[in-house]
C-alpha cells in the first residue's frame, strides 16, 4: 500500500465513556496509540478526516502526536450499535522495515466459467491474513475466478500474492466456490415439511390406545 | 407455519419485555449486503417468509440470501368469543425478536444495484423500520 495520510491527533486528558461521548459529540474519535515497547497514550482524532481516509483505503496513516509523527496502522475499529459511526480506533506503531500482520480484504474478479452453466459463486472468506512490510500493505487481494467451473472452488493456498506478501490465513481455507443453486422451496413446500407443532422435550407421548377385541 | 423450532422446552412463553441494542449479530458477517432493522419489534415467521420469497424470487437463483432471524419464540391467542379465564390460550404463531441494529437479512453474489432492490422488496415485508448496510471495513 503506497498510500499513506497525515493526520494530526491531540493528546487526550479526560478518559472514561462521559469524555468520550462528550468528544464524539464535538466531532472527534477518541483513540489509543499503543507499540514498540512505549507507554500506550490516549488520543483525539478528526472523525471526519479519518472516517475520509479509511473510506479511502487507507490503514496506514502518518499520525503526528505531541509534535512527533509516528507511521501507524489501523489496528482495531469500534462501532456504535448500527455501525454507523466509529466510536473508538486503535493505532499501533510501526516501522517501515518492520514487517506486520494485517487483514485485507478479499476481491473477486471476473465472470466465472460456471456462471454460463448455471452456477453461482459464493465467497465464502471476505477477509485474508497476511504478512507484509508496512510499505508493502496491499489494498485488497485480488482473486481471478475466471476459471472456476461448476462444483470447483479457490482456496487461500492457491491465490497469487504480490511480491513480499506470505500468508497467515491456513491455506485449505475455502474463499470462493461455484456451485449450482437449488430452486428456492415454495411457501407450500416448506410448510409440508415442517410439523403443525413443535416436540416438547421432556413430555410423554400418548400412546394410542389397543382396540379391545 | 414456515419457520418454528423442531423441538422446545416449554410449549407457551410469557410475553417478556425488550431493551437496549443489538450487541450481536449487528454487522454483515456472510454476504456483502444486509438488512438492518432499526426499532425493536417481534417479526413473525409469516413475515420472514414473505421476505425470503420477495428476495428469492427477485433474485432468479442469482446469488444467495441468509436469513439471520429465527422464530423462537411462541405467540398463544385466546379462541374468539371465549370467556376470559380457563388458562392460557393455544399457540397460534411463532416470532423472532429484534432490537435496533440486528441485521436480519443479508445477500451475497450479486451487484450492490441488485441486492439494493432485492432487499427493499424485503423491508417492504417488514414490520419496522430497517435499512441497508454494507460490510465494515477490514483491518
Amino acid at each position: 500500500m503506497d498510500k499513506t495520510l497525515l493526520l494530526e491527533a491531540q493528546i487526550r486528558e479526560h478518559t472514561g465513556s462521559k469524555a468520550a461521548a462528550r468528544v464524539r459529540k464535538q466531532g472527534q474519535i477518541p483513540g489509543i496509540v499503543y507499540g514498540h515497547k512505549q507507554d500506550p497514550v490516549a488520543i483525539l482524532l478528526n472523525a471526519h478526516d479519518f472516517s475520509e481516509g479509511l473510506h479511502h483505503g487507507h490503514r496506514l496513516m502518518d499520525i503526528t502526536v505531541g509534535g512527533k509523527t509516528e507511521k501507524m496502522i489501523v489496528k482495531e475499529l469500534q462501532y456504535d450499535h448500527l455501525g454507523r459511526n466509529i466510536v473508538h480506533v486503535d493505532l499501533m506503531r510501526v516501522d517501515v522495515t518492520e514487517a506486520v500482520r494485517v487483514s485485507v480484504p478479499i476481491e473477486l474478479k471476473g465472470t466465472a466459467k460456471g456462471t454460463h452453466e448455471g452456477g453461482i459463486v459464493e465467497q465464502h472468506a471476505s477477509q485474508l491474513e497476511i504478512e507484509c512490510l508496512v510499505t508493502n500493505m496491499p489494498e485488497s487481494i485480488v482473486v481471478s475466478v475466471k476459471e472456476l467451473g461448476v462444483g470447483q472452488a479457490i482456496h487461500a493456498g492457491e491465490v497469487a500474492l504480490p511480491e513480499g506478501v506470505t500468508l497467515v490465513s491456513p491455506p485449505e481455507m475455502l474463499l470462493a466456490a461455484c456451485h449450482v443453486v437449488a430452486a428456492a422451496k415454495t411457501t407450500e413446500e416448506l410448510e409440508a415439511e415442517t410439523p403443525v407443532a413443535p416436540e416438547v422435550i421432556g413430555e410423554k407421548k400418548e400412546e394410542p390406545a389397543e382396540s379391545g377385541e | 407455519m414456515a419457520m418454528m423450532p423442531k423441538r422446545v422446552k416449554y410449549r407457551k412463553s410469557q410475553r417478556g419485555r425488550m431493551k437496549g441494542n443489538a450487541t450481536r449479530s449487528n454487522y454483515v458477517a456472510f454476504g456483502e449486503y444486509g438488512l438492518q432493522v432499526l426499532e425493536m419489534s417481534w417479526i413473525t415467521a409469516k413475515n420472514i417468509e414473505a421476505g425470503r420469497v420477495a428476495a428469492t424470487h427477485f433474485l432468479h437463483r442469482e446469488g444467495k440470501v441468509y436469513i439471520r432471524v429465527f422464530p423462537s419464540k411462541p405467540v398463544s391467542s385466546k379462541p374468539l368469543e371465549t370467556r376470559m379465564g380457563k388458562g392460557k390460550g393455544e399457540p397460534e404463531f411463532w416470532v423472532a425478536r429484534v432490537r435496533p441494529g440486528q441485521v436480519c437479512f443479508e445477500v451475497g453474489g450479486v451487484t450492490e444495484e441488485v441486492a439494493r432492490e432485492a432487499l427493499a422488496r424485503v423491508a417492504h415485508k417488514m414490520p419496522i423500520r430497517c435499512r441497508f448496510v454494507r460490510r465494515r471495513h477490514a483491518v
